[in-house]
């Protein structure tokens, strides 16, 4: 397994923040894992990266359902990036699919190019393994 | 055509229309002390007089007039104006014009000329009961629409408000299985916690959102120490736990009179709002609460220095499921309750905020 990328976690909820990038700690050794509550905080700290030239490949784990900038937003907002920079990352969704969950919706989210894995919560070990290997 | 301005009171508002002015005068005569009589010699003043007296409830039509028929007509203003209610009033009685002003105009009654005030009158009465039983009808599809609405926004929310929280608390149990550093297992469960107050949190407001919409006044002499004092001892726990300063004042000068629950609902949820959106790096941390009862208006103010809501985001902050924060504390509950409360209490709420340094919301409201 190639150790040379990164996380970024975006979720609401300060446990699922917490669960996650415990999951990954015990996935693999010295991942560096960034944690936001907030997807607007993210896209500043992901814009800012821009300036640095040494990028390390970067997966973002994304809850959809967020309030202020949900999930989605920030996929939209992404993709406005120049090129250089969504290339280096890749977003897995990870959310809570409810009977609420319109099917179209999750569709929706499938044809974002810079999209290209959902994981359904709650998180388990097993979950997080393709995802690994992917990287 | 609005019907939200059923006056029961007011004399019930009635059309004739007749090409012969002396039936018109005749019945404008006898039936003025008890109604309110409009008349039209012919069609396009009938039309006009529809469209200027929206609180019709009654039209009286001949069947033989020049030009349309009383047939054509009703036919033509069950389309165009359906919320009065349609009575042939004619002389001229052959089987096909019954049939037809039945088919064709939907007509309530058939009243024949020359008539008696008797039949006119019970005509009037029971038209009158049927428009407003048609109204209430209106009324109730306009409201169950609404609560529809609602079901729907409910339905998306409880599944993200309350499978949510539960599927991070279901994750967390998986990654205990894990985990076997006690320290890292109790920091997980002080998340876990939280997680779960925050479903108890929201389960508690969900049931005063159904209070609110169901429940009945319950109108006693209102005792603002008592409350104050309730408030207090919930309030200066989390005072004293995040380092905020809380101070409530009073005055009163009169008698209040409202109902303590949706008065207590509105006080805590203002104040548990306050000490929410404090801004947690902030040095001077403060709520505090003026209550002033002057004559029949009791006019509450609560001040935070927290976090301010983006002017943007203001007009929003009401609706139901709204929240214009990305910290994770609120249900998008409260405020909704809020308004819901204070539309039951005829009170008003205006809210004056500025971003980093705190909102106020004043909230006035009168004795019932």
């Amino acid at each position: 397994m190639n150790m040379e990328f990164s996380f970024i976690i975006i979720d609401d909820s300060e446990l699922d923040c917490y669960v996650t990038q415990k999951f990954l700690e015990r996935s693999a050794k010295d991942l560096a894992i960034q944690t936001f509550q907030n997807a607007q905080n993210a896209l500043e700290i992901i814009r800012e990266s821009t300036a640095g030239n040494n990028l390390v490949p970067t997966i973002i784990l994304l809850d959809l359902q967020m309030p202020f900038m949900n999930g989605v937003d920030f996929i939209e907002e992404f993709e406005k990036f120049p090129a250089e920079v969504q290339k280096n990352y890749r977003i897995t969704i990870l959310t809570v699919l409810t009977p609420a969950n319109n099917p179209a919706d999750i569709y929706r989210i499938r044809t974002y190019k810079t999209v290209n894995n959902i994981i359904e919560k709650p998180l388990t070990k097993e979950k997080l393994i393709p995802l690994l290997i992917q990287a | 055509m609005s019907i939200n301005q059923i006056k029961v009171a007011e004399k019930v508002e009635v059309l004739y229309v007749d090409d012969e002015p002396d039936h018109l005068f005749g019945f404008k005569a006898s039936f003025r002390l008890g109604y309110q009589i409009f008349t039209a010699e012919n069609i396009p003043q009938a039309l006009v007089c529809l469209d200027d007296h929206p609180n019709i409830r009654v039209v009286f039509c001949d069947q033989r007039m020049p030009g349309k028929t009383g047939i054509d007509f009703f036919e033509e203003i069950r389309v165009s104006y359906p919320l009065p209610i349609r009575i042939m009033l004619t002389a001229y009685t052959d089987v096909e014009s019954i049939i037809d002003a039945i088919n064709k105009g939907n007509i309530f009654r058939f009243v024949q000329k020359p008539w008696i005030e008797a039949d006119i009158i019970g005509a009037i009465e029971e038209a009158n009961k049927f428009y407003l039983a048609n109204s209430m009808l209106f009324i109730k599809i306009i409201e169950l629409q609404k609560a529809y609405d609602e079901l729907n926004k409910f339905a998306y929310s409880v599944s993200h408000d309350i499978k949510g929280p539960l599927s991070g608390i279901l994750g967390a149990i998986n990654l205990a299985n894990e985990i076997d550093d006690i320290a890292e297992m109790k920091e997980m469960l002080s998340l876990m916690k939280k997680s779960v107050i925050k479903l108890d949190a929201y389960v508690l407001s969900m049931h005063d959102y159904y209070s609110l919409q169901r429940g009945e006044l319950k109108i006693t002499e209102i005792d603002f120490k008592k409350l104050i004092d309730e408030l207090k001892s919930i309030y200066s726990i989390l005072s004293k736990v995040n380092g905020v300063t809380f101070d409530i004042s009073i005055s009163q000068d009169g008698i209040f009179r409202s109902d303590y629950a949706i008065l207590s609902l509105i006080f805590n949820n203002l104040l548990s709002n306050a000490f929410k959106y404090q801004d947690r790096n902030s040095k001077n941390k403060s709520v505090e609460m003026i209550i002033e009862v002057a004559k029949t208006v009791v006019t509450i103010y609560v001040k935070d220095t927290g976090i301010g809501i983006l002017g943007s985001h203001i007009g929003e902050i009401f609706n139901l499921f709204y929240r214009s924060n990305s910290l994770e504390v609120g249900s998008g509950f409260g405020l909704y309750n809020v308004k819901s409360a204070l539309i039951k209490l005829n009170g008003q709420i205006a809210v004056h905020s500025i971003l980093h340094q705190g909102t106020t919301f004043k909230v006035t409201i009168p004795s019932i």
